[in-house]
This record gives structure tokens, C-alpha cells and sequence, in this order.
């Protein structure tokens, strides 16, 4: 047997392989999901199982505008996905900002409902099952939410400061996967919380 | 000799430098700092507040610094290449290889097996074993029934202790089991023929469809009371012996004469001398059809 | 010694003395720095193996003490309370704190180095995770000192490692040591889901030039298999402990029976997670038995699609099986043909493995070399485990003998009969390619036939009791049960494989200074990370590698019957 000196030489046919941003933040996002399923899960075990008050349909009100600002903020992120792509840096921060605020709106609708909640119904966490689930369920989504916008200040201040380039796109593009991801979930939690649960 | 025919070859690539540097991402603590914060953040739970503040500090100073750390561009270090040739010597001397010869890789079968004649016999053997199970069912009782109730019974929880007028009249349920017993059981074994049958020695129609029923009708014989007592007190064992032989002679019939497998004797002589030459095996493979 | 060590002429071994410049100058302090600050995938992965075997003795040393509280009726060499503490802390501990991180470990050095890559796809999240599971370990162990202070009597968990609700619940479970299980195996959790999302990315993004998917080795299509069962079985976990937490900080309800909460979704949320979590655990082993087989055969793997086919559906209907679990809890009969048929479909995969290593042994030149010693007895004890599993999970059957000893046999056979045995096969086969030595072969055989043993002695045994009414997690049992003398002679058993290990850690520290210089590649195996040398630098390969077949070593050595040839 001869003795065989190991060398590998450099083949020359392209070859492509997956962002490696994209695949983590896809295995991320199935990651998340499976953490919403069992939330989701255990609030639908849960609705109608409470011993005492108040109930969903007594308390709850439909979230249209919140639901709109949030699921146009999709669109608008796409447009800045876009943007960056072919290097119009101005119109990138313009749809960035105008998905920053959507998505700040939501928030603040949401902290409001909250409040009204507390304040008003006496709905807390311990109060009953569905306080638990509820403030469970939608403070998740809120908490992603959250994680999203202070993600998105920094790149819009990076981008206000001009230090991002049209190179970054591929990064940009992650993020935004992410914001597609939370939308996403809050078109589940909205029929399950609001529409079911009622 | 070889770099023609194979994409890795086994010289050195010409012309290169022999140092050359490589990109890797530059050590960095704040991975490391991090854990440990968000991990006191968690401690803080079962712990005080403090540690809790201490878990956050380090938190968001890390997060800060990793972010210094892969931007606007990640960190790297340049790690010097020595571009030295590892090499590695097959142990042959330890280890006795199989012997063969250069073409040993070119023995590939030259047939698979036909799994699609032993569905064929399963399907065939199993309408066939109905003929006399059922002639035992219309003399002895005059009904068709009788013989699927009396198979599918055994799946129907609710069923205790049928009467005889029960068991000469068509049921639902008990039909619908009877046939995914019959129709499973007869794939499966007809698949078993298909794979088997063909590689067996001398006269696989003696083997499959002689022998190898009386043997399983004798072992369901012995099992039967243990399995499906009710089966076992009103089974006919002439009549199901029969249907047994039958199955195995259609589907063994069956199965050889679709499933011919050609062996390396009927092979022609170049080849199971294991003489090799370019384009043998398509004409080889094309030439007992003619 | 009488290893068939491949003499590697000239230039090799002055190749090798240049290969560990950081760790022989420098202070101890800078080594140590250079480790905490490391992204190096291969020093990563030693990390976690080392942290593994360190807890691997720490529960083991907590198995022993159970066996020997078991040796005689009314013991009392541990206090009931600290029993249920101990037996807690050598499940949690085994499962999380040794099973995952050395499967990790191996993934985290392996993997990178099969697929032809430089690094994992994420060097800093890597190190990131590695840290905060080490760091979950410690608070999880923190936990016997912590709460109430040093003088205290220790507050370690005591509610079984799938700590049923609402046995959690504050009401039952005062203190903080249900939170110290909770926020440990949480941080742990975290660590886990960034290793996943790690070992993902680089196996779909990092291969090296012509490794296309169907080309990589049998081990990456494995950690790819384990990883997405972590993303979608540990994640559940996380999210029920997120309840529980919510029940005990903030007062919620989730588990708590009073207000309407359900204790049995509880269970079904562990088991959702605690399923999947025995195939996380064994598809490593799995993928250990798939590269150590063929090259102790020499042969080739037998049906490199069906293992790929097989290993992947294993993960997909293992996540369909939890409720098996859950028999006693009491379900529709729809529910438990279920889960007794889905239970029964997992032999099917995993039976197409058995046999496809069964194939590749066949005919083969075998090398019985410790590596492979353990590999074969994998494959019998796996086998019988396998068969008791079938057993347990016809819903009848399991009626009688859940929470048994029979069970704690069947999961044993399991997670030492497999896990364990490969790992300690997947080590003996890698550390000359970490450390650059071989490890002894002799006290590797020692090693061995203890361990064999030593296991059949326990493990073998442990089936009877429990079939004749010894429940688990007992402390203590009656006289005149017929039960003594077989909980002796599993505790002899339990000693001897304590023996093995002794020996087993010795020869990990012998070996690193005075074992047989390895080489670039001392078994004559096929894929990547042989081909460089052992240890690897820090970049793996000089140059990328390019392939072309399923095994690039063969082809490199063999070139005129290329397995590329065939492709």
C-alpha cells in the first residue's frame, strides 16, 4: 500500500450554500412557534374552565386598530427590505421608521388594554384562569414585540446615522423575518384570544 | 494517473503559496459574561434582588460589547497557514482486506428482486383461499357470512357470545375486519413469497406452497385457542388446511412465474469470470430479453 | 502496548509537536483564559465533554448512594427526604447536565470537521451556550447549599425529574427548591435551543465544496435530526416551566387544581418534551454507531439512504408517542391504541438500523478494538431495550408494571445500555484525533468487560423486581418481600460499573501524557476530520477541502477504486 500525501485541490464549479442568518433565524422562529403552540395550547384547554370572574366576553374588546397597525407593519417592512436591496438608503429609513411606529403603536395599544384591564375590570394575573392565560399568552407576544422594536432602533439609528450600508441588506432581512414571525403570531393569538375565547 | 477521471486528486496543488492566512473569528469574553448574566438573572429569582442587578449590569454591558464585536464587521484573527501535506498510511498490514480483484466493485446485481409479483401472489393466493372456506361456509351453514363473521369477529370488542342466527348474517363490522385481516395477512406473506421464493433451492413450489402452509397451519393449530378461543372452537381445520394449500400453491405459482430472478449461473461466461469491459453490463442486461 | 498503531514516518510527528503552541507556554492563567474567551468549535465542543464527565461522576455518586440505601431493608443510611432529593438531582442531572452536553460536545467538535468547515455557523453564540449551560449546572447544583444558607439543610429538588404539578405548586412545594429546578433547567434550555440553532446552520450552510447533503456522513444527518427535535422538544419544557413560574412568583393558575387547572396537561406538556428528549439523547448514539461500525468492519455503511430515511422519521414520530408516558393517568381507548400503535411504528425505523448495522458488520474484516467492543455490545443491549420498550408500551401491559422497577430497567437499558456505551465507544474512537494520543487499549478492555459486566449485572436483574411489584423511587421496602437479595446484586452491579469508570477516568488522564502518539488517522477511517491532523489547528483544514463521494479519505487512499467512481 503506498503512502498517499493528503491534499485537497480547489474544485472550480460554483457552490452555493443557504444564508446561514436566514437558517438560524428559521430555526429560531421554530423554536418560538413551539413555545406559542404550547401557550396557545394550554389556552384553549383553559377557556370556559374558570370557577370565578370576570370572563372574556365581559372584559375583552377587539383590538381592530392595534391588529391593523401591526399587520401593515409587515408591508411596510417588506418595502423597506426591498429598499435597502438596491441601495436606496433614504427610502429604507422612511419605511423602517414607519414600521417602528406601527409597531410602537401596537405596544402602546396593548399597554392600554392592559390598563383598562387592571385598573378598571381587576383582571390580574392571579385573579383566575383566564388572567393567567391571558396575560401569559399576549405578554409573550408583547415581550417579542418588544424585542423587535428595540432590534429595529438600533438598526434605525445606525441608519439615521449613516452607518448603514446597502452591504448590511442581508441582515436586514433576518430582522425582518423576525417581524414577519411575531405578525404572524399575532393573526393566531387575535383568533384565538379574541375571536375563540370570546 | 487518476486526476482525469476523479475530482480529488492526490498531488499538491501547483503554483500556491505554502503559507497562506486564514480568517477565524477573534476569542472574545463577552459570550462568556453574558451566560454568566442572564444566569444570575435567573439566580436573582431564588436569590436577592442584588444578584439580580449584578446579572443585568453584566447583560447589557455584554450585549454591548458583542455588538461592538460584529459590528459594522466582525472581528478575526489571522491565523498563519503551515500548508504542511498530512499523510496517512493505510494500516493493510493489521487488517485483512476482503480479497478481491479490481472488478469486484462491477459485481452489482444484476436483477432486484420483483416485490411487485409477490403483491401480485399475495392478492391472487388470497381470493383463492376464499373458494374453499367459503364452499365449507354455504354446505355446512348456507350462508357466506359465516366464514367472515367468524374471522372478522375476533376484532369487534362488542361482540360476546354471537348466536348462530348472528353469525349467518352480514355485519358490518365484522366484514370490514375480516377483510383487512385477510387482505394484510395475504400482502404480507405474498410479499415474503416474492422476496424468498425466488432465491430458494430447487422446487420453491413444493417449498412455499406445500411445506411452509401445512407448517403455519399447524402452528396456528396450536396457537389458535390461545389467541382467538371463539375462532379456535367453531374453526373447520379441513377446510381451512385447504384453504391454506390453495393460497400457497396460487400464490406460490404465482409469484415464480412473474418473479423470475435470473441467478449468476445463467449469467453469461464473461461475467462470472468477472471480466469487466466498458458497456458490458447494458448489453448483457438487454440481451435475454431478445 | 498491542494497539495496531499505524507508524506514521518522518515528518508526521514533527508536524505534530508544532500543533498545541498555546497550551504548553504560557501560565496556567493565560491557559485558562484561553479557554473562557475560546470560539474554537473544538475547544467548545472538549468543554462541554469535560463538564459532562465531571457531572457524569457526580451522578454517579448519587446512583451509588441510592444503591446503597437499596442494599438492605429499612435502611437509613439516607433520610427519606434526602433519597427523593438524590434520585431527583440523578435523573435531572444525567439527562441535562451529562447526556446533552457531551452529545453536544461531539456535535459541537465533529461536525464542523465531517463537512469540511472552518468553524460552527455562530463561533460566539456557540460559546455562549456552552457557558450559560455550564453556568445552569452550577445553579442547579447551587441549590443544596442555597435558599436556606449554608447551616440550612439543603434545599435540592425532590419532585422527581418530571416534577409532576401541583406536587409544585407553592402550596405543596414552600422554598424556592421547585424555582432552583425551574430557572436551572430554563438557562439550560436556552443553552440547548442556541446549540441546535447552531449546528443547523452549519450543516445546511458550512459544507465544504461537492458535500452535498446526500454526501455528508451519517453523523451530521443525525445532529441535524436532534437538532430540530430540540428546537420543537425542549422548547415545550421551557414554556411549561414558564407556567410553573408564573404559578409560583406571580400566582397564576396554570397547574393549580383549586382554580380550575389541570395537572394532567402538566404531565402531557413534560412528556411532550421528555419523549422526544430519550431520541435526542440516542439518535447521537445513533450517529456514534454509524461512523465507528463501518470503519471496524471495513466496510461501508449499508443503505446510506434507509439510515438517512430511518433516522429522520424516528424523529418525526417520536414526537407523536408522549402520551405512552401517560397510560396510567387514564385515557379514551381510542387514545391509548393511539399511542400504543404510534409507540409500536418507532420499532419499524429503528429496527431498519439494527439491521443495517447488522449488514454492515456482515462479511466484514472486524476489528475488535475497544471502540468496537462497545459498539457490538450497543447493539445487543439496545436490542433488548428496544423489545422491553415494545412490552411497556402496549397500554395493557403497562397498566401493571408503570413506575416499576421494570420500567426503571427498560430506561436504563436505554440510556446506559446505548447512550452511555457509545459515548464511551464515540470517545475512545476520538480522543487521539482531540488529544493527538491513543488511549490505552489495554485498560480500555478492562474497561469494557466490567462495564458489561457490571451493567448486565444491574440492569438485567433490575427487570425482576420490578415485575414483581417493587415500585420506583421507593426508599425503602419490606423484609419479606423477596426483594433483598436481587437489590443486592444490582448494588454489586452498581459498584462494579463504578469500578469501570474509575478506570475508564484514569486512562483519559494516563493517556493525555503518556499515551502512543495517534497520527493524522490511527483507525484507517474515511471521512474529513481524519484527514487532518490530530489535534486539528485551529483553522481544521489547511486548504478547503473539495469531495466527491460519501467517504473523501477512501477515495484519497484507494485511487484507483474511488467510491466517486460510483456515485
Amino acid at each position: 500500500m503506498s503512502i498517499v500525501p493528503l491534499e485537497h485541490v480547489a474544485g472550480e464549479a460554483e457552490w452555493r450554500m443557504p444564508s446561514r442568518g436566514v437558517v438560524g433565524m428559521a430555526s429560531l422562529i421554530t423554536a418560538e412557534a413551539t413555545i406559542f403552540t404550547i401557550f396557545v395550547v394550554a389556552y384553549l384547554y383553559y377557556i370556559g374552565r374558570d370557577v370565578s370572574g370576570p370572563t372574556p366576553k365581559q372584559v375583552l374588546e377587539l383590538p381592530i386598530f392595534n391588529t391593523v397597525c401591526l399587520l401593515s407593519s409587515s408591508f411596510f417592512i417588506w418595502l423597506a427590505e426591498h429598499a435597502i436591496e438596491r441601495g436606496k438608503m433614504k427610502a429604507f429609513t422612511l419605511w423602517w421608521s414607519i414600521t417602528f411606529l406601527l409597531g410602537a403603536i401596537f405596544l402602546w395599544g396593548t399597554g392600554a388594554e392592559w390598563y383598562q384591564l387592571i385598573v378598571h375590570d381587576h383582571l390580574t394575573v392571579s385573579t383566575n384562569l383566564f388572567g393567567t392565560t391571558f396575560y401569559s399568552l399576549v405578554g409573550l407576544h408583547a415581550s417579542h414585540v418588544i424585542i423587535g422594536l428595540l432590534m429595529m432602533l438600533v438598526v434605525l439609528i445606525f441608519s439615521l446615522t449613516k452607518h448603514l450600508r446597502p452591504q448590511h441588506a442581508e441582515r436586514v432581512k433576518v430582522l425582518a423575518l423576525y417581524w414577519h414571525f411575531v405578525d404572524a403570531v399575532w393573526v393566531v393569538v387575535f383568533t384565538v384570544v379574541y375571536v375563540v375565547g370570546r | 494517473m487518476t486526476e482525469a477521471r476523479h475530482p480529488i486528486a492526490t498531488n499538491p496543488p501547483s503554483g500556491e503559496a505554502h503559507t497562506h492566512a486564514v480568517h477565524l473569528p477573534a476569542p472574545t469574553a463577552w459570550p462568556f459574561l453574558m451566560a454568566l448574566g442572564v444566569t444570575l438573572l435567573f439566580a436573582a429569582l431564588v436569590t436577592s434582588i442584588a444578584v439580580g442587578a449584578l446579572g443585568l449590569l453584566l447583560t447589557v454591558v455584554s450585549i454591548v460589547g458583542w455588538f461592538r464585536n460584529v459590528l459594522p464587521h466582525e472581528l478575526h484573527d489571522d491565523i498563519e497557514v503551515a500548508d504542511e501535506t498530512v499523510v496517512v498510511v493505510p494500516s493493510s498490514e493489521k487488517v485483512a482486506r476482503i480479497q478481491v480483484d479490481e472488478t469486484h466493485r462491477a459485481q452489482l446485481p444484476l436483477q432486484t428482486f420483483p416485490i411487485s409479483s409477490g403483491i401480485k401472489g399475495g392478492i391472487a393466493g388470497g381470493i383463492a383461499m376464499v373458494i374453499p372456506a367459503e364452499i365449507y361456509g354455504i354446505l355446512k351453514f348456507h350462508s357466506i357470512w359465516y366464514v367472515v363473521n367468524l374471522l372478522g369477529g375476533a376484532g369487534v370488542g362488542g361482540w360476546i357470545n354471537p348466536t348462530m342466527e348472528e353469525m349467518t348474517h352480514f355485519r358490518l363490522s365484522a366484514f370490514l375486519t375480516a377483510n383487512i385481516i385477510q387482505g394484510a395477512t395475504t400482502l404480507l406473506v405474498g410479499l415474503l413469497y416474492g422476496a424468498m421464493l425466488p432465491i430458494w433451492p430447487k422446487r420453491p413450489i413444493l417449498l412455499g406452497g406445500i411445506v411452509a402452509p401445512v407448517i403455519w397451519t399447524g402452528f396456528l393449530h396450536s396457537l389458535l385457542g390461545i389467541v382467538n378461543p371463539f375462532f379456535a372452537e367453531r374453526i373447520d381445520w379441513w377446510s381451512f388446511g385447504a384453504s391454506q394449500l390453495l393460497f400457497g400453491l396460487v400464490a406460490g405459482y404465482t409469484v415464480t412465474r412473474l418473479g423470475h430472478l435470473k441467478r449468476l449461473a445463467q449469467v453469461p461466461l464473461s461475467i462470472r469470470l468477472g471480466v469487466e469491459s466498458p458497456g458490458l453490463h447494458v448489453e448483457q442486461g438487454k440481451e435475454p430479453k431478445q | 502496548m498491542d494497539t495496531p498503531i499505524i507508524s506514521v514516518p518522518g515528518g508526521i510527528e514533527g508536524a505534530l509537536d508544532r500543533t498545541r503552541p498555546q497550551g504548553k507556554k504560557g501560565t496556567y492563567l493565560e491557559a485558562i483564559h484561553s479557554w473562557i474567551v475560546t470560539v474554537d468549535h473544538k475547544k467548545i465542543g472538549i468543554l462541554y465533554i469535560c463538564f459532562g464527565l465531571i457531572f457524569l461522576l457526580v451522578a454517579g455518586v448519587e446512583a451509588l448512594e441510592i444503591r446503597i440505601q437499596l442494599l438492605v431493608p429499612h435502611s437509613t443510611f439516607l433520610t427519606p427526604a434526602s433519597y427523593n432529593r438524590i434520585f431527583t438531582m440523578h435523573g435531572t442531572t444525567m439527562v441535562f447536565l451529562v447526556g446533552m452536553p457531551i452529545l453536544f460536545g461531539f456535535g459541537n467538535y465533529l461536525i464542523p470537521l465531517m463537512i469540511g468547515a472552518r468553524d460552527m455557523a455562530f463561533p460566539r453564540l456557540n460559546a455562549f451556550s456552552f457557558w450559560i449551560s455550564a453556568f445552569a449546572g452550577l445553579l442547579l447544583y447551587y441549590s443544596f447549599i442555597g435558599g436556606l444558607g449554608l447551616a440550612g439543610t439543603g434545599t435540592a429538588p425532590d419532585v422527581g425529574w418530571f416534577a409532576y404539578a401541583p406536587l409544585t405548586e407553592r402550596a405543596f412545594s414552600p422554598g424556592h427548591t421547585i424555582d432552583y429546578w425551574a430557572v436551572a433547567l430554563i438557562a439550560n434550555g436556552i443553552g440547548s435551543i442556541g446549540t441546535s440553532i447552531n449546528i443547523l446552520a452549519t450543516i445546511f450552510c458550512m459544507r465544504c465544496k461537492g458535500m452535498t447533503l446526500l454526501r455528508m456522513p451519517l453523523l451530521p444527518w443525525l445532529y441535524a435530526t436532534v437538532a430540530f427535535l430540540v428546537l420543537v422538544a425542549v422548547s415545550p419544557l421551557t414554556a411549561a416551566q414558564a407556567m410553573l413560574m408564573i404559578d409560583r412568583y406571580l400566582g397564576g393558575h396554570f397547574f393549580d387544581t383549586q382554580a380550575g387547572g389541570s395537572a394532567i396537561l402538566w404531565a402531557h406538556f413534560f412528556w411532550i418534551f421528555g419523549h422526544p428528549e430519550v431520541y435526542i439523547l440516542v439518535l447521537p448514539a445513533f450517529a456514534f454507531a454509524n461512523e465507528i461500525i463501518p470503519v471496524f468492519s471495513r466496510k461501508a455503511i449499508f443503505g446510506y439512504p434507509a439510515m438517512v430515511a430511518a433516522s429522520v422519521g424516528i424523529g418525526f414520530i417520536s414526537l407523536g408517542v408522549w402520551a405512552h408516558h401517560m397510560f396510567t393517568i387514564g385515557m379514551t381507548s381510542v387514545g391509548n391504541a393511539f399511542f400504543t400503535l404510534s409507540t409500536m411504528i418507532v420499532s419499524i425505523p429503528t429496527g431498519i438500523k439494527t439491521f443495517n448495522w447488522l449488514a454492515t458488520i456482515w462479511g466484514g474484516k472486524l476489528r475488535f478494538q475497544t471502540p468496537m467492543l462497545f459498539s457490538v455490545a450497543f447493539l445487543f443491549q439496545w436490542l433488548i431495550a428496544g423489545l422491553t420498550g415494545i412490552m411497556l408500551s402496549v397500554s395493557a401491559w403497562n397498566w401493571q408494571l408503570h413506575n416499576s422497577y421494570f420500567v426503571v430497567a427498560h430506561f436504563h437499558y436505554v440510556l446506559v445500555g446505548a447512550i452511555v456505551f457509545m459515548i464511551f465507544a464515540a470517545i475512545y474512537y476520538w480522543y487521539p484525533k482531540m488529544t493527538g494520543r491513543m488511549l490505552d487499549e489495554r485498560l480500555g478492555k478492562w474497561h469494557f468487560w466490567l462495564m458489561v459486566i457490571g451493567f448486565h449485572l444491574t440492569f438485567d436483574l433490575m427487570h425482576i423486581p420490578g415485575l414483581m411489584g417493587m415500585p420506583r423511587q421507593i426508599y425503602t421496602y419490606e423484609p419479606d418481600r423477596g426483594w433483598t437479595l436481587l437489590n443486592q446484586l444490582i448494588s454489586v452491579g452498581g459498584f462494579i460499573q463504578a469500578v469501570a469508570v474509575l478506570i475508564f477516568v484514569y486512562n483519559l488522564v494516563h493517556s493525555y501524557f503518556r499515551g502512543a502518539v495517534a497520527g493524522p488517522d490511527p483507525w484507517d477511517a474515511w471521512t474529513l476530520e481524519w484527514s487532518t491532523q490530530s489535534p486539528p489547528p485551529a483553522y481544521n483544514f489547511a486548504v478547503d477541502p473539495v469531495v466527491a463521494s460519501r467517504r473523501p479519505l477512501w477515495d484519497l487512499k484507494h485511487p484507483d477504486d474511488t467510491d466517486s467512481a460510483f456515485e
